[in-house]
């Protein structure tokens, strides 16, 4: 079980994100090498590529699974400026029993931006089909489909100007009807005299707009991630940072008064964990389905993850290592007694174990 | 001031540049017989301060295991991947790997530079700049190259000064390039064929030159290239693609490129101060980088004239290469300094105009100890980097790459550089999102009894508490016993809500210690009896009457459970000591506290009320250093003055129930619904589960359930709780929306059943039906026909949605216009034939159900269908080409 497997993903160059869909069952992935590839799991578990394209003449950043619902729909930004909406279409069929070829199409080029596009992603699907990108110049675009069955249609519906260049953005997954629709965004401003780094947006209702709620002035280091948690509920919403450090910050609405009258949320802000396991700048965070694991990756080369133990504390709780050039394995791992022999060539992740003390960190 | 000194830095070489300068105005100056101002102190200074640091240099060779560093002298090392027994020579570089000398050659003094002929197979070739100028070609000790002659052989300049660079060509490993310090007019880079001077050592004496100020009785050979006449060449570079030509920084003015083919004159230049290091990309011809104090300058061949990027660094540059594994990617080292920046450049090309580049900064800390003075990176192992510290500690280094990573809904998955990605099961997290996976499986929420839900997550005892709870208030419901009350699941804080201290209240009981059967009390006990008291005790399950068998069933069951403290203290709470003593005696010695129980045991049989007997100080001393909370309690209880009972109440070790029967039996009418009220605020504040018996399903208890769901994020408890025992509130946002997020988990796991499961017990409790989520209506004058059999169905009398096929109304028209209703493309029977199946079967078969094609709107029988795109993929309508089945990219996988 500890065994992670390895899929050959042969992009010419650095992957710089992966993508689950809705169900867990399709991946896609985008690099440097201006590709997008996607990827299917078979009924044994294995990975296979289904398709591979030239999605951009740039840098593809990130890539984005839009919610079933809409069909098999994707999106990337690039450096070259430029989002993309793509749809996987079935292609004709070479002949009965077997399945179709099927290849991805662009729907829509969004060239609003005049800088890298850093970030985009689907909004809630209860609000239809949204979209939302980010730029080196700062600019947050929210774009949406009036038609959802016609993808080559989007509608620049929001600008907002931020005033620092954006690396990241996040939409608050809550599905709750009460809750308005928020954004996080981040910036890798390194300059720390700018302040801080996180912005929250809300739209709202009565005005019709996009406003800035909040800035998160506690992280004034460059930020290169950043995740809002599943809500599942929750009477809160918790954020992931992912900056010099791993942050995860609950962000509370507060009902009063004054909040009830402008229909502007008022929020509680609060840091409940700061994590320097990683011992160096932090580049990704992710969440488990429940929003009770947090997973980061760093320039120490580990995935790392946290847990959330009953009210609030948060515990490191494993580490993957990966390391590039060999197979390696070890287990400090006591408590749940995993024995981890060698794998031959293989298996290069493996997990070191449960963390018993708070600050063991792996060196290289 | 002497010019032999073997200065490495190329600020020192700027000094002495200028030193030089200085010193020929300065002769210029003497000769002309003028007073000459020299201000060279703090220029030698500088000098020197670099040359003390005794600045070690390393390099990875091409074999490669094996690597080299020189300063004072150099040394071969090999690297091997740790073992148990380390070498007694050897020592660690990273935690996978050992270095060793193997070798150390002290031959030659004042290395300027150095570098590695690139064809070795066992055995190292070193061609070494020294500071006289000359090229010496070397190894350490015999080795493959000794046949070829090369070994020992040096290249000499006419004239003698610093050999500032040397490289030997990449592609045509032969050539040898010498960069040179200004002498005059000669020139300063000299390219030698090691090949031709060979054959022709011997043969012919051409390779003789005929001058030679230096030495005069050393065979020259003559090189068969030379550039840049009176001029000073501080670094140089071969390009990689095109092995003919060369870049070089000159003069601390300009980077100039030359052409082998056409040694008369320079291919190219650029004007510039970043003339140090000057280094071609290995993956791309058109880059060139260099640097001069704190900038790092990149160019683009294309577009020479001026750097494509500066990149600004705090402290002056040291030393800085291309990474040969990365399509282009610069390492870069500023003086005292620990860790290697790393610059990933990319150019984009948009249609015609290309973007400025985006250069993405990395700052890597190889773990060194004290500050770099020198790197190199592995040519073929991917970012893998050696540097080497002031001290000479070395590091073996790889550079991560960039981890991207995402989690679906199984599995965590994360990238290795370019090629690689790697995937794990998440089950090995213990965590609640596996707790409600596994649960679901089981049916959790969904079964019928409360029990059975108990029995699922007996694992969680308050969770296990809530159903038993639930179980608890329904069979109290049905007995009878509480039947009053509107609620299904009231709460301890609605049973007792009746009470009023003036209008209702409660019946005092006052009974005498020794009616009880304690001779030797004086004192009495009160406790208040009410019927609302005593449907309180029936929620927490304790008996009504002291003397009832049921006390005795309860606490046998709670001797069974090995609970042997709690059922002493139960049996003390009813004021039945010799009981207590009995269990407690009875109580297994293996237990942890086995033994102590005796002692217990023995210690409660001196119970004594007299407020100042022995026995009723040294219980109250005593008190507190017992652990167990039952134990403290029952002690608590007993010694408590003027019937205050909060330690008791206030005990956070004992359940709730337990406490909150206590609170019933022996609290005054206010002093209760006070102690009820705090308690109930206390437990929603905390989340705790067991609360919900004294807020039952109240509004307060569902401000429980977010605290509970806050704090845990189990959301699959608190929904199907919620579900079952707040039926009132199921309309409710709060509730709506932990439904609609247990709902899209289960859905994203693929658990339809398990979710279609809980739809319909849902359903079940709602009290409206289920909205209706078909329309059918006249392809022809568009008129609903669903409206017009909903009609019918109501003239016939109640709503038909759940009635049998036999009494349900068939049309094969449309009501309004008379036009026939679609019909099956296959069989070509119109939608409302009967089907000719026996009416008795309570519902349609599902084959015969009408389908239809969501794109192209064409149908018919479901079964039909299906057996149609079993053999075909186009729709079976004659001349529609609609690829029905194929259309969801989804539905052809299994």
């Amino acid at each position: 079980m500890l065994e992670a497997q390895d899929i050959q993903a042969e992009h010419k160059d650095l992957i710089h994100d992966v993508a689950y869909d809705y169900y867990g069952r399709r991946m896609a992935t985008c690099s440097s090498d201006q590709y997008v590839k996607v990827w299917d799991q078979t009924t044994e578990g294995k990975w296979i590529q289904t398709s591979s394209w030239k999605a951009h003449s740039g840098s593809v950043w990130k890539v984005t699974w839009a919610h079933p619902e809409f069909g098999q729909v994707l999106a990337t930004c690039s450096f070259d400026r430029t989002a993309a909406v793509w749809e996987e279409i079935v292609g004709e069929l070479p002949g009965p029993g077997e399945r179709g070829t099927r290849h991805w199409v662009r729907r829509t080029n969004l060239v609003d931006s005049r800088t890298s596009v850093t970030d985009v992603k689907f909004g809630p699907k209860s609000q239809g089909l949204q979209l939302a990108t980010c730029s080196a110049e700062g600019i947050i675009r929210i774009y949406e489909a009036p038609d959802v069955m016609n993808l080559s249609q989007w509608t620049l519906q929001h600008e907002v100007q931020s005033k620092l260049p954006c690396s990241c953005l996040s939409w608050n997954p809550s599905l709750n009807k009460l809750h308005p629709q928020m954004i996080a965004v981040g910036s890798d401003d390194a300059n720390p005299a700018n302040g801080g780094k996180v912005f929250i947006y809300e739209y709202n209702e009565n005005s019709r707009r996009w406003t800035k709620l909040e800035t998160i002035g506690s992280v004034v280091e460059p930020v290169h991630d950043i995740a809002f948690s599943p809500n599942l509920g929750r009477s809160y919403h918790i954020l992931a940072i992912a900056t010099k450090d791993v942050r995860i910050v609950n962000l509370t609405p507060v009902e009063d008064e004054q909040s009830l009258q402008s229909g502007v949320t008022k929020l509680d802000v609060q840091t409940m964990a700061q994590f320097e396991d990683h011992n160096s700048l932090v580049w990704r965070v992710c969440w488990n389905l429940t929003g009770t694991v947090l997973c980061s990756t760093g320039d120490d080369g580990c995935v790392r993850m946290f847990k959330m133990n009953y009210i609030n504390s948060w515990k490191p709780v494993a580490v993957l290592k990966g390391d590039s050039s060999k197979a390696q394995c070890s287990s400090n791992n006591a408590a749940n007694g995993n024995a981890v022999t060698a794998f031959s060539g293989t298996a290069r992740y493996i997990k070191l174990g449960s963390i018993s003390q708070t600050r063991e960190t792996p060196w290289h | 001031m002497s010019e032999d000194c073997p200065f490495d830095c190329p600020e020192s070489q700027l000094a002495r540049e200028q030193i030089r300068e200085n010193k020929k105005k300065g002769r210029r100056k003497w000769k002309g017989g003028r007073r000459v101002v020299f201000q060279l102190p703090e220029l030698i200074d500088r000098i020197s301060t670099f040359n003390m640091s005794g600045k070690l240099e390393i390099q990875w060779s091409p074999i490669s295991h094996k690597f080299i560093t020189w300063g004072a002298e150099m040394s071969l090392y090999q690297v091997q991947p740790l073992t148990e027994e380390l070498p007694p020579t050897a020592f660690k570089v990273s935690d996978t790997h050992y270095a060793q000398v193997l070798t150390t050659n002290t031959n030659h003094h004042f290395v300027r530079s150095i570098d590695i002929y690139p064809k070795c197979e066992t055995d190292l070739l070193l061609a070494i700049g020294l500071a006289n100028g000359r090229v010496a070609l070397t190894t350490f000790g015999p080795s493959e190259h000794d046949a070829t002659g090369f070994p020992g052989k040096e290249l000499v300049p006419r004239h003698s000064r610093h050999c500032n660079a040397v490289q030997f060509n990449p592609t045509e490993h032969n050539l040898i390039a010498a960069g040179l310090d200004k002498y005059r007019s000669d020139n300063s880079i000299l390219i030698w064929d090691i090949n031709k001077f060979n054959s022709n050592n011997e043969a012919s004496h051409s390779g003789r030159m005929a001058v030679n100020t230096m030495a005069p009785a050393v065979e020259l050979v003559k090189p068969i290239a030379e550039f840049a006449p009176s001029e000073v060449t501080y670094s140089l570079a071969w390009f990689y693609g095109s092995s003919k030509l060369l870049a070089s920084g000159m003069n601390g003015k300009n980077i100039k490129i030359f052409d082998l083919r056409d040694p008369n004159k320079m291919v190219n230049s650029t004007s510039t101060k970043g003339v140090f290091n000057v280094c071609t990309n290995p993956n791309d011809d058109t880059h060139l980088a260099s640097f001069y104090d704190n900038q790092i300058c990149l160019w683009d061949m294309r577009n020479f004239e001026k750097p494509i990027v500066f990149i600004p660094q705090n402290k002056p540059v040291v030393k800085i290469e291309w990474c040969p594994t990365k399509y282009s990617s610069l390492a870069s080292l500023q003086r005292d300094s620990s860790v290697i920046n790393l610059y990933d450049i990319k150019q984009t090309v948009v249609s015609t105009d290309e973007l400025e580049p985006n250069v993405m900064e990395r700052i890597v800390t190889p773990g060194s100890p004290h500050n770099i003075t020198s790197f190199s990176w592995h040519a073929t192992d991917e970012n893998r980097l050696l540097t080497i510290a002031v001290s000479g500690s070395i590091k073996d280094y790889t550079v991560f790459d960039r981890i991207t990573v995402n989690w679906s809904t199984t599995t965590i998955v994360w990238s290795h550089g370019r090629k690689t990605l790697s995937y794990i099961n998440d089950a090995f997290v213990d965590d609640i999102s596996s707790h409600i996976k596994d649960r679901a499986k089981k049916r959790y929420g969904v079964q019928e009894e409360f029990a059975k839900n108990a029995e699922l997550v007996k694992d969680n005892l308050s969770l296990a508490n809530v159903w038993n709870w639930l179980q608890l208030t329904v069979k109290l419901a049905e007995g009878g016993m509480i039947r009053d009350t509107e609620e299904k699941h009231p709460g301890v804080l609605s049973v007792l809500s009746n009470i009023d201290p003036n209008q209702n209240k409660s019946d005092i009981v006052t009974m005498a210690w020794c009616d009880l059967g304690y001779p030797n009390c004086q004192s009495s006990i009160v406790f208040y009896r009410h019927e609302d008291r005593d449907k309180a005790l029936r929620l927490c399950s304790w008996p009504l009457e002291r003397d009832s068998q049921y006390l005795i069933d309860f606490i046998d069951h709670l001797e069974t459970a090995k609970a042997y403290t709690r059922a002493a203290t139960i049996a003390v709470f009813n004021l039945k000591l010799q009981l207590a003593i009995e269990i407690l005696n009875r109580a297994p010695n293996d237990t942890d506290y086995g033994s102590t129980l005796n002692v217990v045991a023995m210690a409660l049989s001196g119970f004594s009320d007299e407020p100042n007997s022995m026995w009723r100080q040294n219980c109250s001393i005593c008190i507190n250093k017992l652990s167990d909370p039952y134990l403290k309690a029952m002690f608590s209880f007993l010694t408590a003055l003027d019937y205050n009972y909060d330690d008791v109440l206030n005990e956070k070790g004992i359940a709730v129930d337990d406490r909150v029967a206590l609170a019933s039996l022996y609290l005054p009418d206010e002093k209760l619904l006070d102690y009820m009220k705090k308690l109930a605020e206390e437990l929603c504040s905390e989340g705790n589960l067991d609360g919900l018996l004294v807020t039952g399903n109240s509004d307060s208890g569902l401000k429980l359930l977010q605290k509970y769901l806050d704090n845990t994020g189990d959301i699959q408890s608190t929904t199907v709780i919620a579900t079952r025992a707040f039926h009132d509130d199921l309309t409710s946002e709060i509730v709506k929306n932990w439904i609609e997020n247990y709902r899209d988990l289960l859905n994203s796991w693929k658990m339809f059943h398990e979710r279609a499961d809980y739809d319909i017990m849902l359903a079940g409790f709602s009290t409206q039906k289920p909205p209706q989520q078909v329309y059918i209506s006249c392809n022809f004058c568009g008129k609903s026909i669903s409206a017009y059999l909903q009609n019918m169905d109501k003239s016939r009398g109640g709503p038909q949605l759940h009635k049998t096929t036999t009494t349900k109304a068939k049309l094969s028209s449309c009501p309004n216009c008379r036009k026939p209703l679609p019909r099956c493309c296959i069989c070509l029977q119109y939608m409302g034939t009967t089907t000719g199946e026996p009416s008795g079967s309570k519902m349609t078969p599902f084959e015969l159900w009408f389908t239809w094609c969501q794109t192209c709107r064409h149908g018919g029988h479901a079964g039909h269908l299906s057996k149609w795109f079993d053999e075909h993929q186009e729709c079976p309508v004659s001349g529609c080409k609609c690829k029905c089945m194929a259309l969801d990219a989804l539905a052809g996988q299994p």
